[in-house]
């Protein structure tokens, strides 16, 4: 059996709102071992992004432990957690998130910066990492001048440059039409087979979710025991 | 942070209009700041050019309006260390028409013989220097008067007395030109004094006495014992340099000083504030942004740096465009009536540079700090949900 290296026991993350708490996750358990592909599912508010940010360490839990590649991300400071993300995670949004006054090289390029490498070897990185992702020919474009599918694709290839371990996807294909989310889930698919990557998708759609290899499914801030399913979830068409 | 030297710059010029419309305020404001450093360094910090560091000016204790009687001049020429003494006597008159000051300038009345001894930085053609002292009614005018109001040398020249009681037919034999200025006519003062139409209180009186001192050394000397030989007449002496004394003068239209600080500290305090509104705009508009740099693993301290880098170069070039500016203003100066010989050679020096390029980095830095600190400590997940 593959080693763990997302591992959450009880893991809680409790909000103060308007002098009201508001438990967004409670007591989530979770295991995710090398190479996988898992989606997140369940509906809005249920606690599914949390857990993705808690895991990429840009949120701080409240209760219970968090691993990740056997780092206790509860241990480390803010400039660490800086240091540790950009080394082992990569981060897709839903609304891309590009820089827009930067190029599509130049926004591959941007967690580089932060790397030893010179300039030159930061910009063969961004150019491989773009052409992974079908876009060799946009190097120079800016976001604007991308479709949505395309920027998406920029994202990604921002995500994967630094080589991580993981790969943390927040509803990727939210803001894309059906042929764009289907680039660029099969680019996410690719990069579980072809290159191991372990992925991790927050997604609401059903389609989305048979490009993973596990669904885990969470309702009303709860992580619901593997194979079970939120009462009212409408099953995949 | 020479890493992230693309990432400054594309920010700073993300909103054009906005960073060309803030560089320019910033260069003229730092122009009008750089102006007036210069004008202050100029006249309280640079150096006394050696031949004006021999000079001593020695005029009336209460005012340089008041006089003083006429034979102190043979007096202060005795005193040791003293190696030259003249007249330096201020005419005033009315050229042509008196209600338009463009026709002002300085005249003076003094010892032509002398006047190039003491003012060694007059140049002028030898045959013209001549043709000056030979003649009582004589004249010589810089090279802006000459410019100015198209006169050359044989033209003639008449200056209607205001303060005098008469009025002098010049002759001009020379123009000069000087380190020191060249906005000045000098005449024989000797022409006025041997007006016998004149009252004495005209004629055997100085307002003041341009004095050459043997060497630097010997100033402090010199001008106590001029001051002291006339401590107990009823007229008492105010010896200094020439420098001081061109201060003094100028402080007759106000405290200078305070002036210039007082503008100075102004301006600063404007471009803070120009500075601060376009950085508050600056980084409010790209929180989310910010989100994004964190997420990908950018520390706190790199957004702080990446965020005053930017307002500094803003600054940078705003002080850059104010230097211009400002170099432009001081040749116009130097082209207008000079008070002092230090404002007729009005430039902007490396150190007041120096100054412009530091005030607008303090000015870059405080008025960026708290925004950039500010961005800099929003938890990712409040960046990311910005304008969502």
């Amino acid at each position: 059996m593959s080693e763990a290296i997302i591992t959450t026991k009880g893991l809680t993350r409790e909000y103060v709102r308007d002098q009201f708490k508001v438990m967004a996750l409670h007591n989530a358990s979770l295991d995710v071992t090398k190479g996988e592909f898992v989606a997140l599912m369940g509906p809005s508010g249920s606690g599914k992004s949390t857990l993705l940010y808690l895991i990429a360490a840009m949120d701080r839990p409240t209760g219970g432990e968090i691993r990740v590649l056997g780092q206790d991300l509860r241990a480390l400071s803010g400039n660490a957690i800086a240091s540790w993300r950009n080394a082992h995670v990569g981060f897709v949004f839903q609304s891309f998130n590009l820089i827009p006054v930067l190029t599509a090289l130049e926004n591959v390029e941007l967690p580089l910066k932060l790397t030893s490498l010179k300039k030159k070897e930061r910009l063969e990185h961004a150019e491989t990492a773009l052409k992974l992702v079908g876009l060799g020919d946009r190097l120079h474009h800016f976001p604007k001048q991308l479709s949505g599918g395309q920027e998406q694709r920029v994202a990604i290839a921002r995500a994967l440059v630094t080589d991580p371990d993981i790969i943390l996807a927040d509803e990727p294909t939210g803001n894309l039409d059906a042929n764009s989310a289907n680039e660029v889930l099969s680019l996410l698919h690719r990069l579980n087979q072809e290159y191991g990557k372990t992925i991790v998708m927050v997604t609401h759609d059903p389609h989305a979710a048979r490009f993973a290899t596990k669904i885990r499914f969470l309702d009303k801030g709860e992580l619901l025991s593997e194979g079970t399913k939120p009462a009212d979830w409408m099953s995949p068409s | 942070m020479g890493r992230y030297a693309s990432l400054v710059w594309k920010n700073a010029i993300r909103n054009r209009r906005r960073t060309l419309l803030t560089i320019t305020s910033l260069g003229f404001s730092l122009c009008l700041l750089g102006l007036m450093m210069a004008i202050y360094y100029a006249l309280y910090l640079s150096d006394t050019p050696p031949a004006q560091a021999l000079r001593l000016a020695t005029r009336n204790k209460v005012s340089i309006t008041l006089p003083m009687p006429g034979y102190y001049l043979q007096r202060i020429e005795k005193t040791p260390g003293v190696r030259e003494a003249m007249p330096w006597q201020w005419f005033q008159g009315v050229y042509k028409d008196e209600r338009d000051p463009n026709n002002f300038f300085a005249r003076f009345g003094v010892d032509a013989k002398k006047l190039f001894l003491i003012q060694s930085e007059i140049r002028l053609p030898e045959e013209q220097k001549q043709a000056f002292i030979a003649d009582r009614r004589g004249c010589i005018i810089g090279k802006k008067v000459s410019e100015k109001h198209g006169l050359r040398v044989g033209d003639r020249l008449t200056i209607k007395g205001d303060i005098y009681p008469m009025d002098l037919e010049l002759n001009i034999h020379g123009v000069y030109d000087s380190t020191m200025g060249s906005d000045t006519l000098f005449f024989h003062w000797d022409y006025v004094k041997e007006n016998r139409s004149l009252p004495k209180e005209y004629t055997d009186v100085y307002s003041s006495i341009s004095i050459l001192v043997e060497t630097p050394e010997s100033v402090p000397t010199v001008i106590a014992a001029i001051d002291d030989q006339f401590r107990s007449s009823s007229v008492q002496t105010r010896t200094e340099t020439e420098r001081a004394f061109a201060l003094g003068f100028l402080n007759m239209m106000g405290n200078i000083k305070a002036i210039l600080l007082s503008v100075c500290a102004a301006v600063t305090f404007t471009i803070l504030l120009v500075s601060a509104n376009t950085m508050a705009m600056s980084v409010r508009e790209r929180v989310r942004e910010v989100g994004i740099l964190k997420t990908l693993g950018f520390k706190p301290g790199a957004i702080l740096g990446i965020v005053l880098c930017e307002s500094m170069l803003i600054a940078a070039l705003g002080a850059v465009v104010g230097y211009g500016l400002a170099t432009v203003l001081c040749g116009m100066i130097r082209q207008g009536p000079a008070f002092s010989s230090e404002i007729a050679n009005l430039s902007i020096q490396p150190f007041v540079m120096v100054a412009m390029l530091l005030s607008a980095l303090a000015i870059a830095l405080l008025s960026a700090f708290v925004p950039a600190w500010t961005a800099s400590r929003v938890p990712i997940l409040d960046a990311l949900r910005h304008s969502d």
